[in-house]
């Protein structure tokens, strides 16, 4: 049957007549609260707490767990016990899966904790299981709740002038965000960026800006004071290196449409689904590779690899990015595990702003392997380009925060 | 009616001069690098994330409650002022959980006990607060007017 237009329209009326119930709206405070979280000038307060909150909770649960248990439960027991167990002392096997250890008049002497013996049992399944693993359950259950509570697409519309700035719009909070607990789904949610160009700046900003929960979590371990000054660098970094990719990235950056849904209770079950299927993905994408970086880490240092790339380049770090010759190495290994590296550059005595400067490369440098084998699949021109640009980042930003500080007077 | 809303008005325009004071000094003793103790019972921390991001929270909860005062019928203007309570529950909350989990383990380099005992547990609820704790209780009063507000929508009566 093939209604005219009039007849069309009639039906409509009488459809919705039967169905929609017509009054006038009445505010209530969940709307007006869903409201003041949008706009600009009440919003951006309520966001600030949102951050605080966010990051407060995840420091205390990932302190808790972590510093309170876990330390101790690898330093004290697992590490001495593997120490002795573990045949081969000194041998590149021990080294490898146990303890790289040291050199002490000759003689070689045993770490003491877990970030420094660098071996996969020791160091390998600290960072995994007592560092990282807290962090990551923490941070996607903060995210899960902001998530279902409805917040995030008001974010999204609070941020949508700004990420403009940068050639993107309010939709790319989302895969930023996400990237905080591993780069590895934030790239994939590139995709909800409509155009080309868009989903290259978005992959591009969070390899190199975005660090993942694995080394948040470590650098809240060993370094917590200079949290805040490392993060600034990086938001700022986000935003010049935005703004110049999107003048000179060709292709279009659209508006977008969005639908605020109302605030709503969270439900128990969605937020343990999305939390538990998001752990399971990290333990499935990301712990094999922070065991297996540890590993290949290890066989690079025993194979001296490091060593002699640490001293080619040293005069480049000492030099350019004005931070002591031993950081090369942990810079180098960096490649394969940023929280490894991290770990590794806390051992090593230096400035704190040195300190800043070395994170924040660590953090710029290049993207783990699990993000570049993302980026692959994502394609090789896209993956190619961010490269470039990175290498361009990691010197010119490396060396502005090297003369920052020389201005300031603490480099 | 409108002297209970005068009364919540006069509450939280009181309420939001204190608050804002508070986050002032938190950001003020922030700035000087120093904590600030006061009567055994208020603590401003002087660390950039609690004194200084805290403060700047607890310092726009004040100006939400007083920027929410005139009108207070208004749902907006109550909107605000639920907002600046929410504001503190946010910092207060993070503040309680932060203690909760500094009270349950021992904190023991080596071998020893791996919770705490239960009078350094209890201890470490003891006082002095930050700002946003003391705070928590009166901004607790906000749910008195909510719950008022939704029992007279519920009665058909909506006063935006």
């Amino acid at each position: 049957m093939k209604l005219s237009t009039g007849a069309r329209w009639d039906l409509i009326d009488r459809i919705s007549k039967e169905t929609v119930t017509f009054g006038a709206y009445q505010h209530t405070l969940k709307d007006a609260i869903g409201e003041l979280t949008v706009k600009p000038m009440t919003g951006i307060p309520v966001a600030i707490a949102v951050m605080y909150g966010f990051w407060s909770v995840f420091g205390s649960f990932a302190g808790f767990f972590t510093d309170g248990f876990f330390v101790r439960l690898f330093d004290v027991y697992w590490l001495p016990w593997l120490q002795e167990v573990f045949p081969g002392q000194g041998g590149w096997l021990y080294a490898i899966m146990v303890d790289a250890g040291g050199i002490e008049s000759g003689e070689f002497v045993l770490s003491s904790n877990c970030l420094e013996s660098f071996g996969v049992l020791t160091s390998g399944l600290f960072v995994a299981i007592g560092v990282v693993l807290p962090a990551i359950i923490i941070f996607y259950l903060m995210l899960a709740l902001l998530e279902d509570i409805g917040y995030m697409p008001r974010l999204a519309v609070l941020l949508d002038t700004v990420l403009h700035r940068v050639g993107l719009h309010g939709y790319a909070i989302v895969p930023t965000i996400l990237s905080l607990g591993c780069n590895v789904p934030g790239v994939t949610a590139t995709r909800i960026l409509e155009t080309k160009k868009q989903r290259f700046i978005m992959m591009t900003l969070l390899a190199i800006f975005i660090p993942c929960g694995a080394q948040i979590g470590i650098m809240q371990d060993v370094v917590p004071g200079l949290m805040g000054w490392i993060l600034l660098y990086l938001i700022i970094g986000y935003f010049i290196f935005g703004y110049i990719l999107n003048k000179i990235v060709p292709g279009k950056a659209p508006e977008f449409l969005i639908d605020v849904p109302p605030y709503r209770r969270p439900l128990l079950g969605n937020i343990g689904k999305k939390v538990g299927g998001r752990v399971k993905g990290f333990f499935v994408v990301a712990i094999p590779f922070v065991l297996l970086g540890c590993a290949i880490v290890g066989v690079l240092y025993q194979l001296g690899v490091i060593q002699f790339l640490g001293d080619a380049l040293a005069p480049v770090f000492v030099g350019w990015f004005g931070v002591p010759k031993e950081t090369a190495g942990p810079l180098i290994a960096a490649f394969l595990r940023k929280d490894l590296a991290v770990a590794q550059l806390s051992a090593i005595t230096m400035t704190p702003y040195q300190m800043i400067t070395a994170v924040v490369l660590v953090s710029i440098y290049f993207p783990c392997v699990a993000t570049f084998a993302m980026m692959l699949k994502e394609g090789w021109k896209e993956l190619l380009g961010a490269l470039a640009v990175l290498t361009v980042v990691v010197f010119t930003y490396g060396g502005l925060i090297h003369l920052i500080g020389k201005l300031l007077g603490v480099a | 009616m409108a002297e209970q809303s005068s009364g919540g008005a006069i509450y939280f325009a009181v309420l939001g001069i204190v608050t804002t004071a508070f986050g002032l000094a938190d950001l003020l003793v922030t700035a000087s690098g120093s904590e600030l103790a006061y009567g055994g019972i208020l603590e401003i921390p002087g660390d950039l994330f609690r004194g200084g991001w805290g403060g700047i929270i607890v310092l726009f909860a004040g100006l939400f409650y007083l920027s929410g005062i005139r009108n207070f019928d208004d749902i907006h203007q109550f909107a605000k002022v639920a907002m600046g309570s929410i504001l503190i529950w946010v910092v207060a909350g993070c503040d309680i959980f932060a203690m909760i989990s500094e009270s349950i383990p021992s904190w023991e380099e080596e071998t020893g006990p791996w919770f705490n005992t239960l009078p350094d547990f209890i201890a470490a609820y003891a006082p002095p607060y930050a700002p946003a704790v003391l705070l928590l209780p009166f901004s607790l009063v906000v749910l008195y007017y909510i719950s008022k507000r939704a029992s007279g929508e519920t009665r058909g009566g909506n006063s935006s």
